[in-house]
């Protein structure tokens, strides 16, 4: 099964990389691949999970919503621990079904399914 | 130079507008440097970087990317945009004319095509490299 890995480390909202990551990321994976978007920096807020209905508030697309389709469709989404201690969000605080992982093991899963990257 | 019966496909995803910052700049040169060897090169501008296709860019002073892109099209790339980022930024209208949807517009070079996401997946899908501009 074709792999790809998708980076996101901008936060959602404030830039269109997140949404458009996780929409590459669902039409990706809806061919049948294998995906696995990773949250580095300011992209792990893109899988918080208690995302107050943004496209009603401020017209842009809830990457909660995207991210729970992808999880749906057996995407796997992983968050850096470390990026997420230092800004100070819990794994709890994440949407169920994304995974924490450390450096180290992000480094690992990059290196096993990125055979396709794309940074967003 | 790649031998054409060997002709690998070096698959590009540009995110980022030109001018505000290089990547447009740095895939342009990249990408005509795979075609002078030998590559096969596609391009897929999405999200901002659809601006990179319109016509009679005239920069003073920065990297002219709308003649570098004319270039690419002249030494055989392909180059697809996003449709609905194309849409949203009103390059196009994409609604359905005759069945089919209207492309036509005369704020876009000659010869870059329109795709949905799915057009990107195919791309990424035959690809032998795969290289990302711009969106980190």
């Amino acid at each position: 099964m074709p792999k790809l890995v998708i980076e996101i480390s901008h936060s959602p909202f404030g830039h269109e990389n997140a949404y458009a990551a996780l929409f590459a990321a669902m039409a990706w994976s809806s061919m049948g691949n294998e995906v696995t978007v990773v949250l580095r920096g300011e992209g792990v807020h893109t899988a918080r999970k208690g995302q107050v209905d943004p496209f009603a508030n401020i017209n842009l697309p809830s990457t909660e919503k995207q991210v729970n389709e992808l999880l749906e469709v057996g995407g796997r989404v992983v968050a850096d621990r470390q990026a997420l201690q230092i800004r100070g969000i819990r794994a709890e605080d994440l949407i169920p079904g994304a995974e924490v992982l450390d450096p180290e093991e992000i480094r690992r899963v990059m290196m096993e399914c990125g055979e396709r990257f794309l940074s967003f | 130079m790649v031998e054409s019966s060997k002709k690998k496909t070096v698959t590009m995803m540009l995110f980022s507008a030109p001018f505000g910052s290089q990547y447009a700049d740095h895939l342009c040169r990249v990408a005509e440097r795979a075609l002078d060897k030998g590559y096969a090169v596609e391009i897929f501008l999405y999200s901002d970087a659809v601006h990179a296709q319109m016509t009679e860019q005239n920069p003073k002073l920065f990297f002219p990317v709308g003649e570098a892109v004319k270039r690419l099209i002249e030494k055989g790339a392909t180059i697809k945009s996003c449709e609905i980022c194309s849409i949203a930024r009103g390059y196009i209208k994409g609604e359905l004319k005759d069945g089919k949807k209207d492309y036509s517009s005369t704020k876009v070079i000659n010869g870059v095509n329109f795709c949905s996401i799915y057009g990107f997946v195919d791309m990424l899908s035959r690809a032998d490299r795969v290289l990302s501009f711009g969106g980190s």
